[in-house]
């Protein structure tokens, strides 16, 4: 067994960071506060140039052919400086590699290339409605085949990116009679067409500069080449590549996990109380030891599930455990590390508060932890019945 | 037209460094490793030359030292190198900057380069003569702490820093070598697709037996932290605290606060 | 001992530091002559040899001709130290002439060792002892390592010729960019180092600066970052400066910085680190970060 990462793996693993703590880190905190978001765009331009938006992309497309365990430490490595910036490069991977996996090769060569080389800077991922949040397959988004076009209508609600996307990929039913979920077909809408409207961003707790708003389409036609993939697959599709994003989210966890406890565990040597570094307490040393813990358990399992998606295994249920475990690891790394600041982990003056309200989300987005179990827990039993 | 560029790789110097077992130098475990800033520039100067000249221009990494060095001879590669050369040595750190030269200068001799560039100095060590010392045993033309970097037509014309901001203009013919200080350009960030590339790019490797002949001229006899100096005052723990105690040593020590 | 101590001048004058290798010369005892490539209108104080070329034939510049005229002293002398100072000058000449004598450097000693050299190493947190295994020496000095030593007397002038050629033409010296601020005159000094972070957090280095009624400084990467401009730099390559108090924000202590303002009365450093080398010459090292301390002394010293 070789726990070891490549030259290459190391060398992006470096470069993600050099650029993070150079370019993401001394904008994280003013973007996280303010309504500017042009640093934000910025460097995703930045980050397109050096390959970070198609890294499991081939090169014909424009992307970086570097795999999927690079994708995951180029995600972390994001996220220990910005959330917000490696959720829009997660998601942009995303989109770039559902499109490469089941879109044609007119599709591939229309919208790959803008994803990765930042043409676009970003691309939307519209799945979760109203109606439809762990059960997607409850959408209620139409598409209508109108001739030469199909017709869309209905809304999408919390798409990452909307507001700067380029293209998206959206879901809808195309056949209202067929049973849950074999209804749902795929399709890709740019921006800018007409009946594509992007509706109010939310309000969040965190991960501010990332924009989640509403998509509505509103008599929205699109060409019938528009359909990604086949008719009536779309669900499979979407589950499909969620089981990658969820590498990313996972990574991101870990990621915003790390720079708390970093931050925390710096702290601590440098507080003191009761006439010593609190360092020296043993309540602040387990939470030292449980988070780096637990953080670095969720990077095996991180690496482990990029490792066999790369490597053409099977690893949905992997990327489930390490998506759901990161997040929670991340969550309660930020909880001791807040924690460890004592009063001053509570105000804005620490980036600790920051990292808290931004790892919560990884618990939720791309499927719920609690539906991480559902899916986790199906792929075991079906071995015992 | 040939290039060369020498790098090095050197202990991220925010770490701790604590004396190895036979106490001449620092123990490498727990250390991250990376390019030694002043060989970025160097790079980024061949890169920029290389791309310059086009076609017909070959441009060779060489580093001296153990496995690990090849990660730093891949960032080279990915920012633009054709080619590398790594000189296996494991013990490339007890060598003095005579013998890393002659290593060097042993592999240059045959390959006649045009333009060598190395870093002004290592930023572990700080000796300053290896980029020198390489230029003098191949009998070539040299200038040392370049901060701009011209080439044309077999002439390069630098900038070299001079004390308290003043610079020296001086032109040079090919075959040469520059010693590059900080600021003489922003390094690139390899891009991803090149750093995958860079992986079908040649390293060759060379035992350092090969090529060293000479034995060192100084030895290194001890590593230690420097002494303490002593009347310094340590303000640790709590900010206000720390405020309250600055501003009562600037009245009582100094006439800035009254 | 016998040492051959290489002087400097540039644009038409004898450097000070040149007297800096006096100290040094008087720690390691022995006889000493002097070479240096100037004028006879610029004469060290100093009563002993002085091999003497003359800057308008020999180049200010010219490191191969500096180097055959060295070793032509050299070979008149036969010193066991040559030493230069540590500067753009000396680390471009020094190893030329230890590779023509085939002799062992040593570079920017700060102290001399229990037989041997004192080095600092790893950007200045460590030191080195080195001991040449040569009969002959070469020597760089740090700058402001030695102290300052005028021997007095005129010299015993010997001239030597220009000789030979060179590879590397001269062309002429670029002034330092022009100065928005004197930091020359300044009482108070309040400097940025890389520790600060980033651009958007110099006002709060500024604004210290301000409340002490000082001006700002700066480290070499925060000029280079473009976050101040070049006027503010400290240092070898920027300014040398001894206010009556020295406030180093985030700056980690490197030689080179450390040249150019360990003269002040007074010094304060505030880093995270608390090895960083700073440590070594502040009279008050404050371990925190630069970004919590630096306001609440400010909004402290403003009331
Ligand atoms: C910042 C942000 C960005 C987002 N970006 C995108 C995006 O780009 N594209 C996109 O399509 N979507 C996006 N989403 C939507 C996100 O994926 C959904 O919010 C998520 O899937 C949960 O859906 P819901 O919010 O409707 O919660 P619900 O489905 O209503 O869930 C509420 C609670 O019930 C639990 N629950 C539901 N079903 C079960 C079950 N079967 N068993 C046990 N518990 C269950 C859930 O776990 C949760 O705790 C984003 C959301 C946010 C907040
Ligand atoms: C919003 C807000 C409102 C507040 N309001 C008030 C107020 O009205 N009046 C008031 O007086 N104060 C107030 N406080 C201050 C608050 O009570 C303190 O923040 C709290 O007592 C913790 O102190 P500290 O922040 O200095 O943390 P620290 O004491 O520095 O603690 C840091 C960490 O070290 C741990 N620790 C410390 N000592 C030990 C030990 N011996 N063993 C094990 N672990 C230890 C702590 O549990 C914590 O995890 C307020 C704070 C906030 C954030
Ligand atoms: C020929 C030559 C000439 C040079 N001339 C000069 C010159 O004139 N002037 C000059 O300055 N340099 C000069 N240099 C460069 C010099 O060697 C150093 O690289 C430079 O001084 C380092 O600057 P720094 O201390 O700001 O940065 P670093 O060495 O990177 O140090 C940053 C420091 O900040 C601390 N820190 C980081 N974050 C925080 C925080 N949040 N709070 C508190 N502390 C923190 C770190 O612990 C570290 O000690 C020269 C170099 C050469 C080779």
């Amino acid at each position: 067994m070789f726990l070891d990462l490549s030259e290459e793996q190391k060398l992006i693993q470096d470069t993600a960071r050099d650029f993070a703590k150079a370019e993401l880190e001394p904008v994280a905190a003013s973007l996280d506060q303010g309504d500017d978001r042009s640093p934000l765009l910025n460097n995703l331009k930045k980050l397109a140039e050096l390959g970070f938006m198609g890294l499991n992309v081939k090169g014909e497309y424009g992307g970086s052919e570097a795999g999927v365990v690079s994708f995951s430490l180029a995600i972390t490595e994001i996220a220990r400086a910005c959330a917000s910036t490696a959720v829009t490069v997660s998601v942009n991977n995303m989109v770039a590699e559902v499109i490469q996996a089941v879109g044609s090769e007119e599709q591939r060569n229309a919208y790959i290339p803008k994803i990765c080389s930042g043409e676009y800077a970003a691309g939307g991922f519209a799945l979760t409605e109203t109606c439809a949040g762990s059960d997607p397959a409850g959408m209620c988004t139409q598409a209508v085949d109108d001739g030469d076009s199909w017709v869309l209508n209905g809304s999408k609600i919390f798409i990452t990116s909307a507001p700067y996307a380029g293209v998206f990929v959206a879901w809808a039913v195309t056949d209202k009679d067929a049973p849950k979920g074999k209804g749902i077909s795929c399709f890709l809408v740019e921006a800018g067409t007409k009946g594509l409207v992007i509706g109010k961003e939310e309000k969040k707790m965190g991960q501010h500069a990332s924009a989640t708003n509403e998509v509505i389409f509103d008599d929205c036609r699109i060409p019938k080449s528009a359909l990604m993939g086949k008719l009536n697959d779309g669900f499979r599709i979407a589950a499909g590549e969620l089981a990658g994003g969820r590498i990313g989210i996972g990574s991101l966890g870990l990621g915003v996990g790390l720079a708390a406890m970093d931050y925390s565990t710096r702290y601590a040597t440098e507080r003191s109380q009761f006439g010593q570094k609190i360092s020296n307490f043993q309540a602040i040393q387990w939470m030292i030891a449980d988070a780096y813990t637990e953080l670095e358990a969720a990077r095996l399992l991180l690496m482990s599930a990029a490792y066999r998606k790369e490597a053409g295994k099977s690893f949905a249920r992997e990327a489930s455990m390490a998506k759901m475990f990161a997040t929670e690891a991340a969550n309660k790394a930020c909880y001791k590390a807040l924690q460890m600041l004592g009063g001053y982990g509570y105000t804005q003056d620490f980036p600790v508060e920051r990292y808290a309200r931004d790892a919560r989300i990884t618990a939720i987005y791309e499927g719920t932890n609690e539906i991480q179990r559902v899916i986790i827990s199906r792929d075991i039993l079906k071995n015992f019945s | 037209m040939k290039l060369l560029v020498c790098i090095k790789q050197v202990p991220d110097l925010e770490s701790r460094f604590k004396p190895d077992a036979a106490g001449v130098w620092y123990n490498e475990t727990d250390l991250a490793f990376r390019m030694n800033e002043y060989d970025e520039y160097a790079v980024e100067q061949a890169v920029r030359l290389r791309e310059q000249l086009g076609e017909g221009c070959e441009l060779t990494v060489l580093s001296i030292g153990p496995d690990r060095v090849v990660e730093a001879i891949k960032k080279s590669l990915a920012m633009g190198c054709d080619n590398a050369a790594h000189i296996q040595d494991a013990a490339a750190y007890s060598k003095d900057p005579w013998q890393i030269a002659s290593i060097i200068s042993a592999y240059a001799k045959e390959r006649n380069f045009d333009i060598i560039f190395t870093g002004m100095q290592s930023q572990d060590r700080g000796s300053a003569q290896v980029g020198v010392i390489v230029a003098e045993l191949l009998g070539i033309a040299c200038t040392t702490t370049i901060v701009n970097f011209d080439y044309d037509n077999g002439t390069i014309t630098a900038k070299r820093e001079l004390e308290g901001g003043i610079k020296g203009v001086v032109k040079l013919k090919t075959p040469a070598l520059v010693t590059c200080q900080l600021g003489l350009n922003v390094p690139r960030y390899p891009t991803l697709p090149n750093i995958m590339k860079a992986k079908k790019k040649e390293i060759t490797a060379i035992s350092v037996a090969e090529l060293l002949k000479e034995e060192s001229l100084a030895a290194t006899t001890s590593f230690h932290p420097p002494a303490k100096k002593g009347g310094g005052i340590v303000l640790e723990g709590d900010i206000a605290d720390q405020v309250e105690k600055v501003i009562a040593i600037l009245k009582d020590k100094t006439a800035v606060l009254r | 001992m016998k040492t051959l101590l290489i002087g400097e001048y540039r644009e038409g004058k004898m450097l000070e530091s040149t007297y800096e290798l006096f100290g040094f010369a008087a720690q390691l005892g022995g006889e000493s002559a002097m070479l240096m490539v100037g004028s006879e209108s610029q004469l060290p104080a100093y009563g002993g040899t002085l091999y003497l070329a003359d800057a308008a034939a020999c180049g200010e510049y010219n490191p191969d001709m500096h180097k055959k005229l060295i070793l032509e002293a050299v070979q008149i002398e036969n010193p066991d130290c040559i030493v230069f100072l540590h500067s753009s000058y000396g680390w471009d000449l020094a190893p030329r002439v230890a590779v023509a004598l085939k002799a062992a450097q040593v570079s920017e000693v700060i102290a001399l060792a229990d037989g041997g050299f004192e080095v600092g190493c790893c950007n200045g947190k460590m030191r080195r002892t080195v001991k040449p295994a040569t009969a002959k020496t070469v020597l760089t000095i740090q700058a402001g390592s030695f102290p300052v030593l005028q021997p007095g007397g005129t010299p015993d002038v010997r001239k030597l010729e220009a000789a030979g050629g060179t590879t590397v033409e001269f062309t002429g010296y670029e002034a330092a960019e022009k100065k928005d601020v004197d930091l020359a005159k300044a009482e108070i000094i309040v400097s940025a180092g890389r520790g600060v972070g980033k651009k958007d957090n110099i006002p709060v280095i500024q604004a210290l600066a301000t409340a002490l009624g000082g001006e700002l400084g700066a480290s070499r990467p925060v000029v280079d970052a473009e976050w101040v401009s070049h006027s503010h730099q400290v240092g070898t390559t920027g300014q040398t400066v001894s206010p009556k108090l020295y406030v180093a924000c985030g700056i980690s202590g490197a030689i080179q910085h450390l040249a150019g303002m360990k003269k002040s009365d007074f010094i304060i450093a505030i880093n995270k680190d608390k090895d960083a080398p700073i440590g070594e010459i502040a009279d008050v090292l404050v371990v925190a970060d630069v970004m919590q301390f630096v306001p609440a002394f400010t909004a402290k010293i403003a009331r």
